[in-house]
């Protein structure tokens, strides 16, 4: 074939006609061939398949993440949006598509956008799991000299960056949370429309929201005309977006630039999961304990009571702990704890303790994980399994990686049970286990997924069982029943809330029941509140799904 | 000739750079770093600098690399292919060792004659929706014009030293160097005509449609900053299809006939 566009090597030739004149320095034999063999070794030698896989060799990618990104490379010329449900791992796709870019020398410089909360996380997921030199921009950095530069949309643009960012010509731009460049007459938009990129990727869990022509906006940065022209596509399908679901032809446009995953049609989870409500009693001695703390101190803030009140459902150790650090810290305290103090000591064994030994008893031969708040809590429940014979092992976030994989080899290995304080960070499989035991229920829902997530996940071979505890009469009883029950957080799987939070503009639900708490008079106030926040999530929730059913699959 | 034993590797690369390899156990390599070596891969210029400046000698660092990445470690870095530390090695060498002058090694007996060989390690990449890579090994004979393929792989078999050996002297080439290298990028030239393209047709074909779509999208549309032309560039440079060719490394070779 002819006038094919062929770029020479004109550096080569002076180089080494000076070397020659100047007689060195040269390369050693082993050396020289070395750096063949290194360049032979690196080298992309086919069009197809997936390169940076085998360069990574320690991440475990599900099926449908490295289909997203393969899809992403080969149909869409790494111009698209991802849109996958919360918790299916765009990042991780994102991460995926730059790799495979990199190892291939066709991405150099990328710039990537996200919310400024997320900027360092970015950058430690692209260096950890994908030894992505990515770093954060920092004042005074230049925007030329790095090539990896996580920075924020607020940032970006700001003067003098934003002149600066518009000079440089990306091989890869990735906005995360697209969903804030979806309108066309906005700061954001523009910035995101003029910046000079060969690849693009767009990062939303909801690519719809209000209006249709919000992905009329988005395709528009990806693939300008894709859609027509903004008249005639606004003429043509309204601004309605339930016409998404009506015009065929519409969704096959659209799906040529968006991958999008639902739960439903991911195989990430074949198996069941069952869930239980364990409800606890009280004995007399902690009933009358709990009831005295609830109306007795006066003196000390709603929300510190409120504390002490979650702690004394967990165990006597936690409540007695925070107590002691209270009184340290307001000495004006003393006097009013010195008698819950004195009280506590008397205290029987842990209602919840003695049903968590009665519920391990039923299964002897199998490992189970317990999932608590406090640390206090998780070594009363270690000497106490202790005391009735089975065994167990610690496990937290701030245990060092060496620590970590000890615990888990032990606890694959050796012992029954696993207590553990924290889930996130990054991820523990334990997927040879399937029962799990919620000492306590976190406030954030979300948290209760990712302890779930642990040993409900690719992997799991068996129906998964998950116990959720709870006192009757208690402050818990509150969470669970106008919470987690009334919102079915149960049934369904929790990612889907994180998008419903987001319509809400809730960013965080764990402050969000803090600052009902705090706000609160009584008991019966804080019930209301409660069941009202509930309501409002269902109500949007079940919104959304109308709509998701129109816009959704794709 | 691509890297498949990555511990073996690292050994040859650090020995070539007078490290000493303090222990080499079941994937795990113990190395002292020389000086130039710690300043190359460690990024620690401030204590150099102060060492410097404190008159001192400066203490070059050991290194522990771990290969088989099957074995529980105390300490060590795990260094796999795409670990940032063999990234860093990988472009250390790609940079430093571009050029070489070598000369056959022979037994002194009789005097020889050593011919000229401009020896050219280039890679081609091919660059359209997606891209791949093709790396030549050329070495053409400065004297009669001869010119082989898989050049390396016969290198590979011979002695090769730095000095001229003993009895032994040099040819002057009648082809120069210069001149030479535009012979062999001729012939890589005629290669790339002589093949099948059809990569760089299908790009072309997606090239044509997005650059329709794009005038159907600002057809009648104002456009006060231009932001088509702009468009315009982009798809242009993202899609037109093209070849590059770069020398990763090359040098001239004495040789026997």
């Amino acid at each position: 074939m002819k006038n094919m566009k062929v770029l020479y090597d004109n550096k080569f030739m002076t180089g080494l006609e000076e070397a020659m004149k100047q007689d060195g320095p040269f390369s050693s034999w082993e050396l020289f061939s070395m750096a063949y063999e290194a360049e032979l070794t690196t080298m992309t030698s086919d069009f197809k398949g997936f390169l940076s896989l085998k360069y990574l060799p320690h991440m475990e990618f599900l099926s449908h993440q490295i289909n997203a990104a393969q899809q992403v490379i080969e149909n869409m010329n790494g111009r698209a949006i991802l849109a996958d449900e919360v918790g299916l791992g765009k990042t991780i796709e994102a991460g995926l598509i730059l790799k495979e870019y990199m190892v291939r020398g066709v991405v150099k410089k990328a710039l990537l956008l996200v919310p400024a909360s997320l900027v360092n996380q970015w950058v430690q997921e692209l260096n950890e799991k994908f030894h992505i030199p990515a770093i954060a921009h920092r004042k005074n950095y230049s925007w030329e000299q790095h090539n990896i530069l996580v920075t924020s949309l607020d940032t970006a643009k700001k003067s003098p960056h934003q002149e600066q960012i518009l000079e440089i010509d990306y091989d890869l731009v990735l906005v995360d949370e697209a969903h804030k460049i979806k309108n066309h007459k906005t700061k954001n938009y523009e910035l995101v429309r003029a910046l000079k990129k060969k690849y693009c990727l767009l990062l939303t869990a909801t690519p719809v929201q209000n209006e249709l022509i919000e992905i009329f906006n988005l395709v528009s940065i990806l693939k300008p005309g894709h859609l027509g022209s903004y008249e005639a596509f606004v003429k043509r399908f309204g601004k309605d977006r339930s016409k998404l679901k009506e015009n065929e032809y519409l969704k096959k446009l659209v799906k040529k630039v968006m991958v999008r995953h639902t739960r439903e049609n991911t195989n990430m989870n074949p198996t069941k999961r069952h869930i239980e409500t364990v409800w606890v009693t009280f004995s007399k001695e902690e009933k009358s304990f709990y009831e005295q703390l609830d109306t007795a101190i006066g003196s000390i803030a709603t929300f510190a009571k409120l504390t002490l009140l979650r702690e004394i459902c967990s165990s006597r150790e936690a409540c007695y702990l925070s107590m002691s650090k209270m009184a340290e810290k307001n000495p004006e305290l003393k006097d009013s704890f010195h008698p819950f103090i004195k009280q506590i000591e008397q205290l029987p064994a842990h209602a919840k303790a003695e049903q968590v030994v009665r519920l391990i008893n039923q299964f002897p031969n199998e490992k189970v994980i317990i999932f608590t708040e406090y640390r206090a809590s998780q070594l009363y429940l270690q000497w106490y399994l202790q005391q009735n014979g089975i065994s167990s092992v610690p496990y937290r976030g701030g245990f060092n990686r060496g620590k970590k994989d000890w615990m888990r080899q032990l606890f694959e290995n050796q012992v029954q049970v696993l207590i553990a304080t924290e889930a996130g960070g990054e991820g523990i499989n334990l997927q040879f286990c399937n029962r799990m035991i919620n000492y306590d229920l976190p406030w954030n829902p979300m948290r209760l997924e990712q302890r779930i997530g642990r040993i409900h996940r690719f992997g799991q071979e068996k129906d998964v069982h998950i116990y959720n505890f709870a006192i009757k009469d208690t402050i818990e009883e509150h969470i669970m029943k106008l919470l987690y029950e009334k919102l079915g957080l149960f049934e369904q799987v929790i990612g889907r809330l994180d998008s419903i939070l987001e319509v809400l503009n809730i960013t965080d639900m764990e402050q969000e029941i803090e600052a009902i708490m705090k706000s609160s008079a009584s008991t019966g106030e804080i019930k209301i509140k409660l069941d009202n926040l509930s309501s409002v999530i269902h109500h949007t929730a079940e919104f959304e799904q109308k709509v998701g059913e129109q816009y959704g699959n794709f | 000739m691509a890297i498949s034993n990555l511990n073996q590797f690292l050994v040859q690369y650090f020995r070539a750079h007078q490290c000493d390899i303090i222990k080499n156990e079941d994937g795990v390599l113990v190395i002292q770093l020389t000086e130039e070596m710690d300043r190359t891969l460690m990024n620690r210029p401030f204590y150099w600098h102060y060492m410097k400046q404190m008159g001192q000698a400066g203490e070059p660092m050991q290194l522990t690399l771990v290969t088989n990445l099957k074995k529980e470690v105390e300490k060590g870095e795990r260094i796999h292919f795409g670990s940032p530390r063999l990234q860093q090695i990988i472009n250390h060498l790609k940079a430093k060792e571009r050029f070489t002058k070598l000369y056959e090694q022979l037994p002194a007996v009789n005097r020889v004659a050593l011919h000229p060989w401009l020896v050219v390690n280039m890679k081609l990449s091919y660059i359209g929706l997606q891209k791949k890579d093709e790396l030549f090994s050329i070495g053409l004979n400065l004297v009669n014009g001869m010119m082989k393929t898989d050049m390396i792989d016969q290198l590979k078999h011979l002695h090769l030293q730095p000095a001229i050996p003993d009895f032994c002297y040099t040819i002057s080439p009648l082809i120069m160097p210069g001149s030479g290298f535009k012979r062999i990028e001729k012939v890589l030239t005629t290669y790339i005509e002589e093949q099948d393209h059809s990569w760089a047709e299908a790009t072309r074909k997606e090239l044509l449609q997005e650059k329709e779509l794009l005038q159907q999208f600002y057809d009648g549309q104002e456009d006060e900053d231009n932001q088509f032309e702009k468009e315009l560039t982009q798809i242009i440079e993202r899609y037109e299809p093209k070849i590059t060719m770069n020398v990763t490394n090359g040098g001239m070779f004495y040789l026997a006939q």
